[in-house]
């Protein structure tokens, strides 16, 4: 009777523990692991498998729940980053600069997420940044823009709002990527830098 | 001797409960989402071209602001279904997602493209079959078991390429296809 009731518990714990466990490393629970940024590019990260068959179940597990619908990589890659380049967490209370010059695809974009994975709710109609402003502001092979809570004084499209963002992450996505993009994304992407320019406060 | 069963009990609990949680988390939030888009009123096998994304409007996670969406929520239980989208100037595609979340096709929809549709087929019931009633000549096919979604990505950073990219919509076809 003894056995039953401790294997019973046990089975209890386990399943429990089982569970949790996978939500966990599934990236399902907030500030869960992340498994699957199998590259890095300076602090960009991105993992080749999404979206294909060979996902591990972690990483299709986190990208069910942070990017649902995502492409394969010969159609779309995406990458992802939280930091700016101190590695210090990325915030609206601080205004930043992100630069880069031409980028390894027929197209791209940068769009500013809040922790829940959404745009943030405001009504600025500054979400992204991507290739047709480079483009039409003069240089697509030298831009930069500005991502701050209030608008400053530069044109409006060189402007991403972070307005109710709180702490946020940047996805840039690369659209039709070129082969050496893929078949060696440390040498062929030369990736957005984010300088810090100042904080509210000082911070 | 009972404690070491119970440890074992406990690490084979732990270990089937983590596999069987794990496997199920991108069918169980695909499944959520379908059911989500049906109450928004996307119809099954037909083409609902999606507002302009805003922050008011995202009803997924990650959408792209410079992207207009057009989704078609679809089931092969019955038999196949033909989907196909006119091609533009600016970058687009249409991507077939399966219920567990995998990219199984996609194509470019950009001028240029020589795509003319594709047909999504239960397994076992490949289209190009003959005596079904309908020929897979000049399209491409792609096995799937039951729901499924295809999405219609097209490049639209602002409201009159939006307006451009929902008014392709009408040429455009998720249908069953019948025997």
């Amino acid at each position: 009777m003894r056995i039953l009731l401790i294997s019973l518990i046990a089975a209890v714990c386990g399943t429990a523990i089982g569970a949790v466990s996978a939500l966990w490393m599934g990236g399902l629970l907030s500030g869960g692991l992340r498994i699957g940024d199998s590259i890095k590019v300076d602090d960009w990260s991105s993992d080749w498998s999404i979206g294909s068959e060979a996902a591990n179940p972690y990483v299709r597990a986190r990208i069910a729940r942070v990017g649902l619908l995502a492409l394969r990589k010969e159609e779309a890659v995406y990458f992802n980053r939280a930091v700016d380049d101190e590695g210090r967490a990325l915030t609206e209370a601080c205004t930043y600069r992100v630069s880069a010059g031409a980028l390894p695809a027929e197209w791209w974009s940068i769009t500013l997420y809040d922790r829940d994975s959404r745009l943030p709710m405001n009504t600025d109609g500054a979400l992204s940044f991507d290739a047709t402003d480079a483009a039409d502001l003069g240089d697509a092979g030298d831009w930069s823009f500005t991502i701050s809570p209030a608008k400053g004084t530069g044109p409006k499209r060189q402007w991403v709002s972070s307005k109710a963002a709180d702490v946020f992450d940047l996805t840039l996505r690369l659209y039709l990527p070129t082969d050496a993009l893929l078949d060696d994304p440390a040498a062929a992407l030369r990736p957005p830098r984010i300088e810090r320019l100042s904080c509210e406060g000082g911070v | 001797m009972r404690w070491l069963i119970g440890l074992i009990v406990f690490v084979l609990t732990a270990i089937i409960a983590h596999l069987v949680v794990l496997n199920s988390i991108p069918a169980k939030i695909m499944s959520t989402a379908m059911e989500r888009m049906a109450d928004r009123g996307i119809a099954l096998n037909g083409w609902t071209a999606a507002p302009r994304i805003t922050p008011e409007t995202q009803t997924v996670v990650r959408p792209s602001p410079d992207l207009s969406y057009a989704i078609c929520r679809f089931d092969t239980s019955d038999g196949p279904v033909l989907l196909s989208a006119p091609t533009a100037q600016t970058y687009g595609s249409l991507s077939i997602f399966d219920d567990r979340t995998n990219n199984v096709f996609v194509a470019s929809l950009q001028d240029g493209s020589d795509f003319e549709g594709v047909i999504a087929y239960p397994p076992g019931n490949p289209p190009i079959e003959e005596g079904r009633g309908y020929a897979a000549n000049g399209l491409n096919t792609v096995e799937i078991d039951g729901k499924g979604l295809a999405l219609i990505r097209r490049l639209a950073p602002d409201q009159d390429t939006h307006d451009l990219a929902a008014a392709l919509i009408e040429a455009s076809r998720c249908e069953k296809l019948g025997r």
